[in-house]
């Protein structure tokens, strides 16, 4: 509490210096604005880590410590892209075939899901056909897809973009036929009054109207996918993030799984944040 | 004079609901001729609106015809212009885009150098051509509305349909924007009709050549036709004091108003409350 109300009267002359000589101190209120974010932030990490640090303290190393674990981290992103050969690569390999699987699963998905949640969106048949279809496999995890996968296209890693496409597909589907079919008749009726084409109608009102639902059903889906990318690599085995968490457990290295926890988050966090990005730019306000 | 150039002949309009057959408007005959505005007024509810959708195709009756020029009225058309009552501008466009996306949709015999400078034109008529870039977000409920404006004269339509377009705008506004749409009318050589659903009754007048006064729904009909006299151009200061002016809207008050007069004891019971 005293942290943040002596950050609120330093942050005040800043503002005031603002008014008063113009342009000159624009940045020192704004970096203020950030510095101040920031040290929330912080306090959130410290408290993880005093957290974690006391668990390991407790359970005597059965945990390792924040400080054990940084050291591995450290040598892990030191050198993200060596290769020794096909069972020692660098993480930042692993990361990136990981990536590549999650991005072909993604756009698989979003290429089936956005035209058929337009055309369930779009007509009231095609939704009533399908939605109970789509209500049924919703719910099934998509590791339950994964022998489906591997008798379907006979590699492991292929059923693993297998699954990330199911993943892919709902959110997205969802939020599509959502987003169109809830587009306002004044709109329609703009279309129909002055007689817009079929092109001009899904590339000026439909499209524009929809796409932030689209974005939103993307950003969701690509969450799923990055959950699911790492439970299905423990399955597949093959390069990965997933299966790297698994050969450090094999490996009985905690400090490597929690390492590969804490990539994993940020990496995540950064899609989530690429996408709300998105979001933003398309989004437009009435 | 031949034949009515815009004709409404019998013309009812109902409605499925859950409830049953819902009549808006029936018995519905009405001709207007070629350069003509003419007001539909009424009290909400009575199917003033169900008739302009007539007109523009939206709606189809389910008894009688419209015929414009000669041929049924069978959809919606570019020979019709409609300025929606709540603007209806997409708000992912620009005011241009706006009015261009429909310029291109309606005129295919235009290249598209013609299709820009037409929507030029019309920005530059309803003084918006240095809003030209901004969002329906960032104007005002009256830019927007001229917007809709230039937009349905933009395609040239013989007809123009206004679904009480002014009702949303403060007084001020309103006033500007009846003499905008009348700069537009005569610039367009008084050549267009203009068929427009209102419910206040300074507007009908101020505007109109005839009035079309409805009775309150459901299954509303037309109650009576007023013819305005008024010479054009009608100013809006000096035509308030006009005789003329002064029986037409008395005459349409009580036409309107005499279902919403005050009983004395309702009024005492009011206020013993």
């Amino acid at each position: 509490m005293k942290r943040s109300s002596t950050l609120i009267a330093t942050l005040d002359p800043g503002v005031m210096m603002e008014k008063d000589s113009g342009e000159a101190n624009i940045f020192l209120p704004r970096a203020l604005t950030v510095l101040k974010g920031l040290s929330y932030n912080l306090l959130g990490f410290t408290a993880l880590i005093g957290l974690w640090y006391l668990i390991s303290l407790i359970t005597d190393g059965e945990l390792p410590t924040p400080v054990a674990t940084f050291t591995v981290m450290w040598e892990l992103l030191k050198d993200p892209f060596y290769d020794y050969g096909p069972n020692d690569k660098g993480i930042g390999l692993q990361l990136g075939n990981s990536l590549v699987r999650v991005f072909y699963g993604f756009i698989l998905g979003a290429l089936v899901a956005i035209p058929v949640g337009i055309l369930m969106g779009a007509n009231s048949f095609c939704r009533k056909m399908l939605y109970p279809v789509v209500q049924l496999l919703k719910p099934v995890s998509p590791l339950a897809w994964f022998p489906i996968g591997l008798v379907a296209f006979q590699s492991a890693s292929s059923a693993t973009v297998f699954i990330i496409f199911i993943t892919s597909l709902w959110p997205t589907l969802i939020n599509t036929s959502f987003g169109v079919a809830s587009l306002p008749d004044d709109h329609k009726n703009v279309a129909k009054a002055f007689g817009f084409s079929k092109w001009k109608y899904l590339t000026k009102v439909l499209l524009p109207f929809s796409l932030p639902h689209i974005i939103t059903g993307l950003r969701l889906s690509i969450g799923v996918a990055w959950l699911v990318i790492v439970a299905g690599e423990m399955l597949s085995g093959g390069l990965g993030i997933g299966f790297f968490v698994w050969d450090s457990w094999n490996a009985l290295s905690l400090e490597k799984v929690i390492s590969a926890i804490l990539i994993i988050g940020a990496v995540g966090l950064l899609l989530d944040r690429v996408f709300s990005w998105m979001e933003k730019k398309v989004t437009y306000s009435i | 004079m031949s034949a009515p150039y815009l004709k409404i002949e019998n013309l009812e309009i109902a409605f499925d609901t859950p409830k049953g057959k819902f009549v808006a408007v029936k018995d519905i005959n009405l001709d207007i001729e070629k350069g003509q505005i003419v007001s539909i007024i009424g009290h909400s509810g009575c199917g003033k609106s169900t008739i302009l959708n007539a007109i523009s195709g939206m709606v189809f009756p389910t008894k009688g015809t419209v015929v414009l020029n000669g041929r049924n009225i069978k959809g919606p058309g570019p020979d019709r212009g409609i300025v929606f009552q709540n603007y209806s501008l997409l708000p992912w466009l620009t005011v241009f885009e706006n009015i261009f996306q429909a310029v291109d949709a309606a005129i295919h015999d235009r290249s598209k150098a013609e299709k820009l400078a037409l929507v030029e034109d019309h920005l530059k008529m309803v003084n918006l051509w240095d809003h030209r870039e901004k969002y329906p977000k960032q104007i005002s409920g009256g830019m927007k509305q001229r917007t809709a404006i230039a937009r349905a004269f933009a395609i040239n339509p013989e007809v123009l349909l206004l679904d009480e377009p002014f009702g949303a705008l403060d007084a001020l506004t309103k006033g500007s924007l009846h003499i905008e749409l009348l700069k537009m009318w005569n610039l367009t050589g008084r050549t267009k009709t203009i068929v427009m659903v209102t419910h206040d009754i300074e507007e009908a007048v101020f505007l109109s050549d005839r009035i079309v006064v409805m009775n309150n729904g459901p299954a509303a009909t037309i109650r009576e036709i007023e013819e305005v006299h008024l010479p054009r151009p009608r100013n809006k200061k000096d035509i308030v004091n006009q005789e003329d002016y002064k029986i037409i809207r008395e005459r349409l008050l009580n036409l309107l108003m005499d279902k919403v007069e005050i009983d004395a004891k309702d009024f005492f019971k009011e206020q013993a409350a």
